[in-house]
């Protein structure tokens, strides 16, 4: 498969967590947006060790090239995961105190 | 078209239409159902690439075990309903206009890049994907990130700790 | 490998200490010895005694510049741990786990200086920002500490998205996540638009990271809504080492992406990190000038002090290195102190600091010298970093650069010229301004003085250092 349409693919869902970023204002939502950029990311990291592996492979059989692609795929989501536990740890104790979890309560209040 | 190309396309469309999904869902437990699809259609992308390992690890640990913290975390403060603040009509255009943009220049750098024209993500076969490989990698190579990754799990757990807990 | 290893470990002994210690007012003893010892394993390392002898793979590459780098880092933070550790106790009763949490964050930093590899680095970001977060939000009952540590929370993901993508294109390109690699990958074959893509990515992932303009717009809020004194923290040490981790990233990959050695796809970079200093001095400088609070003007100020921190980045030369190095010691020791001084103050506006001089002669004194190092007065460290940081640009031809950094910094007077003037030539109609200070705030206060005069007299005091 050609990798431009891999990454075309994994641009494309990076741009839609982007703009939900931008657009949404319910914090979770937002940092579900965040989750699908990480996501897009890895798609593009696992499709490009694949295409290094591929060129490598006609070399030399038995490469090991490409195995840090998924490695780092695989450290992003520890990232991910310590991440989340502190995300919503702070969600939630937003949602304690004010009942809500839009990003700007503040300026809501003041309004 | 072989089964492998229908497969990617199949999974594309449905990523794509997930995650637009997942954006314009007013209700938040809705948003998470489409983002766990999203991520199912990623994991099978893995497979097609042979990433075996990485498909089981996203769907445990993203799939499983995030999202069903986030659906967890939903239930708990009752936001089925739909409740959501929105913003006003403007700043969703204007977030959708710049997002629009900013996928546009990604495509025009994708199309321009002409060394990447020929080249070709190997799909099916190519065996670093599997766990010996990884695994082998991981615990040589890659041991000390590996190591360095558990203070970061410490200060996660120090901290959500710290914040979650009651007076 | 010893600060790596040993910050971990203190941080996980005062974690323990939070558990099995019960007297609470021995945690800031504990933290303060584990502190010494960082230092001096610290030192000890660049004096060539690593403790660990560790085969990293070429993740980590170890160099004199970075080890010291940390120890200008861990000794701002020791400065910091005695001056505020009193306040820490006050946010809330999870002291021993506030200081564990800084320690990780030191973990952080000391391999953002010493990353060899865009995982590491990746790694290291994450470690040094993701205990912030917590320290933001640790003012539990407090909404604005609270909407300040989602922000923070939500922008430093969201950035840590787009650094991600970055790091994707540049390993699309080059097949390699080492700096070294990518270096000599890239002479040998073509340079690809998608490592550039990705450089510019990375670059906008850092830009913030160190709250440069137009992605500072979190700061303010974040800086304003955090506990004081790990503002403090955040605004001071975090900063600089952000920093430093920005300009060992681009030192490497500027020259093989840029425009002139490759016209094709190549950046114009120095065109690219002027308009990001400017705008960055703009827009700290001049809204730092409306404020009525000042610790928003202080949030504020570092964002314009973050704009001739990127002066290093503009010029990568002997010159802008020592600027970053005294730049990093002036700064944070100035915001240290202002800071301390801050904490005590029961009005934060301007207002609050009418009389300090009267009251508390000796904290408006160590005050007006923080002030005076920020706003870059001779005699002060602060001059000679900005002075560096404008040599280096000058160095390169970039005269009119120089020119604009002066005329923002001749801005940046009036602004810390207004609380200098409160606290000396406006009487207070009130009680005393300030809450009683204690001996230690008064000798650390003491000590960041001394540092700000003695390298302001003899920058090379420390830059000696450098190539000893």
């Amino acid at each position: 498969m050609p990798i431009q349409y891999y990454i075309a693919l994994a641009v494309i869902l990076f741009s839609i967590g982007v703009v939900g970023v931008l657009t949404r204002r319910n914090a979770i939502i937002i940092f579900m947006c965040i989750e699908l950029m990480l996501n897009a990311t890895n798609l593009l990291l696992v499709a490009f060790s694949k295409m290094h592996h591929g060129a490598a492979l006609a070399a030399d059989a038995a490469t090991k090239v490409g195995v840090e692609g998924q490695l780092f795929v695989f450290f992003v989501m520890v990232v991910a995961a310590a991440e989340v536990s502190v995300g919503l740890a702070i969600i939630v104790m937003m949602y304690r105190n004010v009942h809500s979890v839009d990003i700007n309560f503040l300026n809501r209040l003041k309004n | 078209m072989g089964t492998t190309q229908l497969l990617f396309w199949l999974l594309s469309a449905l990523s794509i239409f997930s995650a637009m999904m997942v954006l314009i869902s007013k209700n938040p437990v809705h948003s998470v159902l489409w983002l766990v699809l999203v991520f199912f259609t990623i994991s099978g992308h893995y497979i097609l690439l042979n990433a075996q390992f990485l498909f089981i690890v996203n769907l445990i640990v993203y799939a499983g075990a995030i999202m069903v913290l986030f659906l967890f975390v939903i239930m708990l403060m009752n936001l089925n309903k739909d409740a959501e603040p929105q913003k006003s009509i403007w700043m969703k255009l204007a977030g959708a206009i710049s997002g629009g943009s900013l996928l546009l220049i990604f495509v025009s750098v994708v199309r321009s890049a002409s060394e990447m024209q020929s080249k070709q993500a190997l799909l099916k076969t190519g065996n670093i994907g599997l766990i010996d490989q990884l695994g082998k990698t991981l615990f040589s190579e890659y041991v000390i990130p590996f190591e360095i990754s558990s203070v970061l799990f410490l200060s996660a757990m120090v901290g959500a700790v710290a914040i979650g807990k009651k007076h | 490998m010893n600060a790596i290893i040993l910050s971990a470990i203190f941080g996980v002994v005062l974690m323990m200490a939070s558990a099995f210690v019960s007297n609470r007012s021995l945690y800031k003893t504990i933290a303060l010895a584990c502190l010494v010892l960082l230092v001096g394993a610290n030192i000890a390392e660049t004096l060539g005694y690593s403790f660990f002898t560790i085969d990293t793979h070429n993740m980590l590459a170890f160099n004199k510049m970075g080890l010291f780098f940390n120890t200008i880092c861990f000794t701002a933070t020791l400065l910091y741990v005695f001056i505020s550790s009193s306040e820490i106790e006050r946010v809330d009763n999870y002291t021993a786990e506030y200081f564990a949490l800084i320690f990780f964050s030191l973990c952080g930093i000391a391999i953002l200086t010493s990353f060899n590899n865009l995982l590491m680095m990746f790694l290291g970001i994450e470690i040094m920002s993701i205990p912030l977060y917590i320290l933001t939000g640790s003012d539990k009952r407090n909404l604005k500490s609270n909407e300040a540590a989602l922000k923070y929370f939500l922008m430093g993901s969201f950035s840590t998205g787009i650094l991600l993508l970055g790091i994707a294109f540049i390993y699309g390109a080059t097949g390699s996540f080492g700096l070294e690699s990518i270096k000599v990958g890239t002479l040998q074959m073509q340079l690809s638009i998608l490592e550039v893509t990705g450089c510019i990515l990375l670059l906008i992932a850092f830009a913030f990271k160190v709250s440069a303009a137009p992605f500072h717009f979190w700061t303010p809020d974040v800086y304003d809504g955090a506990p004081s004194v790990f503002t403090s923290f955040m605004a001071s040490i975090i900063k600089v080492a952000g920093f430093y981790a920005f300009v060992k990233l681009f030192e490497s990959r500027i020259e093989t992406t840029s425009f002139a050695t490759n016209p094709a796809v190549g950046v114009n970079w120095h065109l690219l990190f002027a308009i990001l200093i400017i705008a960055t001095l703009f827009v700290g400088n001049i809204t730092a000038v409306f404020q009525q609070s000042v610790k928003r003007m202080l949030a504020y100020s570092s964002i314009a002090q973050a704009g001739f921190m990127l002066f290093a980045l503009f010029s990568v030369n002997a010159f802008s290195k020592e600027g970053l190095y005294l730049y990093a010691a002036g700064y944070c020791l100035a915001t240290i102190g202002i800071f301390a001084v801050l904490v005590r103050m029961k009005d934060y506006t301007f207002e609050g600091f009418n009389g300090l001089a009267k009251h508390e002669p000796t904290l408006a004194f160590a005050t007006t010298v923080c002030l005076l190092s920020l706003a870059g007065i001779p005699l002060t460290v602060g001059f000679f970093a900005k002075y560096f940081m404008l040599a280096a640009v000058v160095k390169q031809g970039y005269a009119w650069l120089a020119i604009v950094g002066v005329l923002f910094a001749g801005v940046s007077i009036y602004y810390y010229f207004r609380v200098i003037a409160a606290m000396y030539f406006k009487s207070a109609d009130e009680n005393p301004a300030a809450v009683a200070t204690s001996s230690t705030v008064k000798i650390g206060l003491a000590v960041v003085v001394a540092g700000i005069i003695i390298l302001g007299v003899w920058p090379h005091a420390l830059l000696n250092f450098l190539y000893f």
